[in-house]
């Protein structure tokens, strides 16, 4: 009897035992053992991080919650003293259409139920090219271009960009089709036009101003080229194309 | 996974329509030519064949039109919607189904507008067409991991197993000893019992005993190497992302998704807008891709028809940590320093799942990575690097005007006979430059 009992006993030590070693397992969730764990968590606050447990100490209302967070509304960033950047970089005057709220989701924003879209037709680029830094100016933008749009719109700009070549997406159209002029051109990037969406989170004014730039030069490679007297060419095509007619011009 | 003889004969008739489809759509294909350059140039930013996106699909538009009484109408809306749906009682209510506005064209004819929808109509609808056709991107990944953690639950079965075979053999050997009385004292116990054996065999037993001694010192003295190595940390995560189909397939640049990385000190988790730039329209094929996106819809708000404004997080894992007490920069690394993602995050076009701390060996693998020995993500990994990270190639004639052009104009005009012994190598690292100064990353 005694001895069944121990047979028992040590049985079941064995068993457990192995359940617990078995449980310091290496698996792709764990990050393994570290020194001095106080040393590895920051107290301060630190993007995607989650802060409902600091130092033993919990914390209810921040436990699941992203520690990284949108500026609050009317922040303005701050760029400098130079007065011509800083009014470039200032927040867009033109507010988006009140149907952007269903339509892209733009549920924080300023609304107007304006057609501010068919106004920023005569909106014009703040970021004038000269002789000097038109080729720094182009270089960045189909930098930009490259990491930010060709993806859907294509190296070219003709809508054949790898997503929409391997199917997965459709319906972006050719730039030589667009009618939009470049300050309309700005209000769709900035707050998106049809399918696409708003990447005024991902793009600052500058580099938006910089990729109409290149645009533009897709649209028409003579568009910002200078000659002998050093005047600039502003192309042909934006400027040939008809004027849309008054319905057209609402934000869709 | 396997498909029974009745399923593949159905996959095959489908396939056989779907091709048939397709010759009498390529049979008609001149007449449809026109509508199809006309519903790409017009139509296709917004609508498709088969898909509602910001404008409802057109498939048979004209049938439903006709339905409901408004066979002409559909002609007038096209060149002005407007005036359409204020005389038209259907045209009004298709109006109301959409708070986008569609751009009327008044400069279209009637028989433009036929061969649109002529074209639209002829379109294979591509949900049958692609259904039982293998599709890339599902949660493939799901399977081996469960694969891996029920393979541990099989080993310890088994050694439980083992081990009570052998108490169970053990124990029929003492009921035989006490039967036949063989050198058992009454009341021992196995502790007795094991005392009595090891005296006997003292020699083995020590010896053994030492062997396994030293063992257990040299692991635990290697272990303690593994001590803040985070290699092949994959942490799961709320979302399954791909992302081979993202950067591999659809070409994605990382800067898109990971837009900070040229600005800031992290490199971003993108934010759910701008997965919805693209998933507003992408909703997934297979019924697995469409349970992880639906996962997106549910955190942007987004009913399949429009924003509801009721948002939820979505909470990431962190994969890549350092400690609070080293400071590292994006910024700095890929601007500046001009290193390529791939060379800390390896290749992440082949990557089928969400974001893992690469081994170093898989890292060498790339091509143009600086090969390293260390573990990814230790000090000496960082260390190792700067040691061999070149600052800027080529001669100082063909240096681009960039950062470091300054530093190399310095080094020639102050020191010459420094910056030729930096350039014994032919290059000057980062190491020359202080990168292996502690308060470079420890402050």
């Amino acid at each position: 009897m005694k001895i069944k009992f121990k047979a028992i006993a040590s049985l079941a030590i064995v068993a457990a035992s192995t359940l617990i070693l078995g449980s310091c397992s290496t698996g792709p969730d764990s990050s393994g053992h570290e020194y001095m764990p106080d040393m590895y968590r920051s107290p301060a606050i630190e993007p995607y991080v989650d802060y409902g447990e600091v130092r033993g100490r919990e914390q209810e209302g921040v436990k699941m919650k992203i520690s990284s967070l949108v500026p609050p509304h009317y922040t303005i960033p701050y760029f400098g003293t130079d007065s011509a950047s800083v009014r470039l970089m200032l927040p867009y005057f033109r507010k988006a259409n009140e149907a952007f709220k269903l339509t892209h989701g733009l549920y924080g924003a300023d609304l107007t139920p304006a057609d501010e879209y068919a106004l920023a037709i005569n909106d014009v680029n703040p970021l004038k090219l000269t002789a000097d830094n038109s080729e720094a100016i182009f270089k960045k933008g189909k930098e930009l271009f490259l990491a930010n749009c060709s993806h859907c719109h294509g190296e070219k700009g003709d809508g054949n960009g790898p997503m929409v070549v391997s199917g997965a997406y459709a319906g972006v159209p050719d730039y030589k089709t667009v009618a939009a002029k470049e300050g309309q051109m700005f209000y769709s990037i900035y707050y998106g036009k049809g399918a696409m969406g708003s990447h005024s989170s991902i793009l600052n004014k500058k580099e938006i101003w910089t990729i109409i730039h290149h645009i533009r030069k897709i649209q028409d490679d003579k568009y910002g080229t200078f000659d002998a007297s050093g005047a600039m060419s502003a192309g042909s095509v934006t400027d040939s194309m008809p004027k849309p007619a008054a319905s057209a011009g609402n934000p869709q | 996974m396997k498909i029974s003889n009745n399923q593949m004969f159905r996959n095959f008739n489908k396939w056989c329509l779907g091709i048939l489809t397709v010759m009498l759509f390529t049979g008609s294909f001149n007449a449809n030519a026109q509508g199809e350059g006309l519903f790409k140039a017009k139509c296709a930013s917004c609508h498709q064949p088969h898909k509602d996106g910001t404008g409802p699909k057109l498939f048979q538009a004209r049938t439903k039109w006709a339905d409901a009484g408004a066979k002409e109408e559909i002609y007038k809306w096209v060149n002005n919607w407007e005036s359409a749906a204020a005389t038209n009682p259907y045209a009004a209510s298709v109006a109301a189904s959409t708070p986008n506005k569609m751009t009327s064209d008044p400069t279209l004819s009637k028989e433009q507008i036929d061969q649109i929808f002529d074209w639209v109509d002829a379109q294979p609808d591509p949900a049958t067409m692609t259904e039982g056709t293998p599709t890339d991107g599902g949660p493939a990944g799901s399977a081996t991991t469960t694969e891996e953690s029920s393979n541990g639950w099989v080993w310890m079965l088994l050694g439980i197993i083992f081990v009570t075979i052998i108490m169970a053999v053990g124990g029929v050997r003492r009921q035989l000893k006490s039967v036949t009385g063989e050198n058992l004292r009454e009341g021992s116990t196995y502790t007795e019992e094991f005392r009595s054996w090891a005296w006997k065999y003292r020699k083995y037993v020590g010896f053994g005993g030492l062997v396994i001694f030293i063992g257990l010192c040299v692991t635990g003295i290697l272990s303690l190497g593994t001590i803040g190595v985070v290699e092949e940390y994959q942490p799961s995560q709320p979302i399954a992302f791909p992302h081979d189909v993202h950067t591999g397939t659809n070409k994605i640049d990382c800067k898109y998704c990971h837009n900070t990385v040229t600005e800031s000190r992290t490199a971003s988790i993108p934010s759910v807008n701008v997965c919805m730039n693209c998933h507003k329209q992408i909703n997934g094929r297979t019924a697995a891709q469409q349970e992880q996106i639906a996962k997106i819809y549910e955190a942007a708000g987004w009913d399949g028809k429009q924003y509801t404004g009721k948002t939820k997080e979505i909470i990431w894992n962190k994969v890549h940590v350092l400690p609070d007490h080293v400071y590292f920069n994006h910024s700095q690394h890929v601007v500046v320093g001009g290193v390529d993602c791939k060379q800390c995050h390896g290749d992440m076009t082949k990557m089928n799942g969400t974001a893992m701390v690469q081994p170093v060996s898989e890292l060498n693998k790339i091509e143009g990575n600086i090969a390293l020995t260390r573990p990814t993500l230790t000090m000496g990994w960082c260390i190792e690097c700067h040691g061999e990270k070149e600052i800027s190639t080529g001669t100082i004639d063909t240096k681009n005007d960039g950062y470091y052009n300054e530093i190399h104009k310095r080094l020639l005009n102050n020191d010459k006979a420094l910056y030729g012994k930096y350039l014994d190598d032919g290059k000057v690292t980062v190491k020359e430059l202080g990168g292996w100064e502690c308060a470079k990353c420890h402050y």
